[in-house]
């Protein structure tokens, strides 16, 4: 649904722009043109990869690791899966209805999803790249225990 | 041939791993096609409109207005602009690389960088209806409602941190190897310079193959803060 409303923006904007001015709106569309081939070269390798290896790590798995043990523990766990993976929403938020469904923590299932998309190892280097080295540790680091703070919140609070 | 190499090595790696899968296990090789393609589909899904929306703000937007809505003086006001940017965005993380690069450039302020890129990842309408669905109602806006101000202590943490010079531009020296040209460069790899990426059009400019002046994005920004760009590239 937003993608539907950021292409019809972005198809906007850039009719706006053509009538304003040719010169420029050539120029924005050969800028976007190599972003988008730098940022899918950088991903698509990156994308296959993880792909790979969802396929050997069926979901099963997943679930044996995040599913019993202590709550602190599994939480831990279940922070660095969603850290070391990149999962489509589509099979995130299943997957997360099973594990709680099998009796994992709620807290777990917090820690993960939070880091799944805040905090990322795949997506590292392509991070680097745009903002260099300091800031992607910073930023993963950060966003790794707030993430953690996160999750014990909502055990708090649930 | 070394620079492709290291450009593509990623995806030889994967076709490389893909052929092994593919001959001696065939039901994993078409498990892990099968998520690709679904990674690949959104991804040609999002990232033209936002990639086309990013190259239009860095070639019409003017730097000041950014820095007045976004900066660091920007206040409260510009960081909930900077969560509302975040999360009405569509896409994964890796969209919202180029396009903060593109406002921060313009003088976003780290701490709003750091807010736009965590709540793009995070908190997006569409995907908490989806959250409600399978986890419920109380577990989804819990999560948003502590994720909010989490992302707000993460902004002031990581500015607190890393120094606006050690992501973007150094302002400082005449060019004196390939890196310092580099961070004067506005490294948003756009490639109108018909180079790749920045860091090649640096080593061109090191090695006197190219000048500064064929960076388009700077040429633009030249025009606006004539007297600063200037005594640099004397």
């Amino acid at each position: 649904m937003t993608t539907t409303i950021m292409i019809i923006l972005a198809a906007g904007f850039l009719l706006f722009s053509i009538i304003k001015s040719r010169k420029k709106t050539k120029k924005s569309v050969m800028i976007a043109k190599q972003m988008f081939l730098n940022t899918f070269i950088d991903v698509a390798g990156i994308m296959a990869l993880v792909g790979l290896v969802l396929a050997l790590l069926p979901p099963d798995l997943i679930k044996q690791l995040l599913g019993g043990g202590s709550k602190i523990l599994s939480t831990i766990f279940g922070a660095l899966i969603g850290t070391v993976t990149i999962m489509p929403a589509f099979i995130a938020f299943p997957l997360s209805k099973s594990l709680y469904m099998s009796g994992a923590y709620l807290v777990t299932i917090a820690a993960f999803l939070t880091t799944l998309t805040m905090v990322g190892v795949a997506t590292y280097p392509i991070e680097v790249r745009h903002f260099g080295r300091k800031f992607t540790l910073v930023r993963n680091g950060i966003s790794f225990v707030m993430a953690l703070v996160i999750a014990f919140g909502m055990g708090i609070l649930l | 041939m070394k620079k492709i190499l290291k450009k593509y090595k990623l995806i030889l790696l994967a076709i490389v791993l893909y052929g092994i899968f593919f001959i001696f296990k065939r039901d994993i090789f078409f498990t892990a096609i099968n998520m690709t393609g679904s990674f690949l589909l959104e991804m040609l899904q999002v990232l033209p409109p936002v990639l086309v929306i990013s190259a239009l703000i860095t070639v019409w937007v003017p730097s000041e207005l950014i820095r007045k809505s976004l900066g660091n003086k920007s206040g409260i006001k510009g960081k909930l602009l900077s969560l509302v940017i975040g999360s009405i965005s569509a896409g994964p993380i890796y969209a919202a690389f180029p396009a903060v690069l593109v406002l921060f450039k313009k003088g976003a302020s780290v701490s709003n960088l750091v807010i736009i890129l965590s709540s793009w990842a995070v908190i997006k309408a569409p995907m908490v209806l989806v959250e409600i669905n399978f986890l419920g109602l109380r577990f989804a806006l819990t999560r948003v409602a502590l994720t909010i101000p989490a992302i707000l202590v993460m902004g002031h943490l990581v500015e607190k941190l890393v120094k606006r010079e050690n992501i973007g531009e150094k302002t400082e020296n005449t060019a004196k190897s390939i890196k310092d040209i580099e961070s004067r460069l506005p490294n948003l790899n756009c490639g109108a310079c018909d180079y790749s990426d920045c860091s090649s059009f640096a080593e061109g400019v090191f090695q006197g193959e190219t000048t500064m002046k064929q960076c388009v994005v700077l040429q633009k920004q030249i025009k606006s803060e004539v007297s600063i760009i200037g005594q640099k590239t004397d």
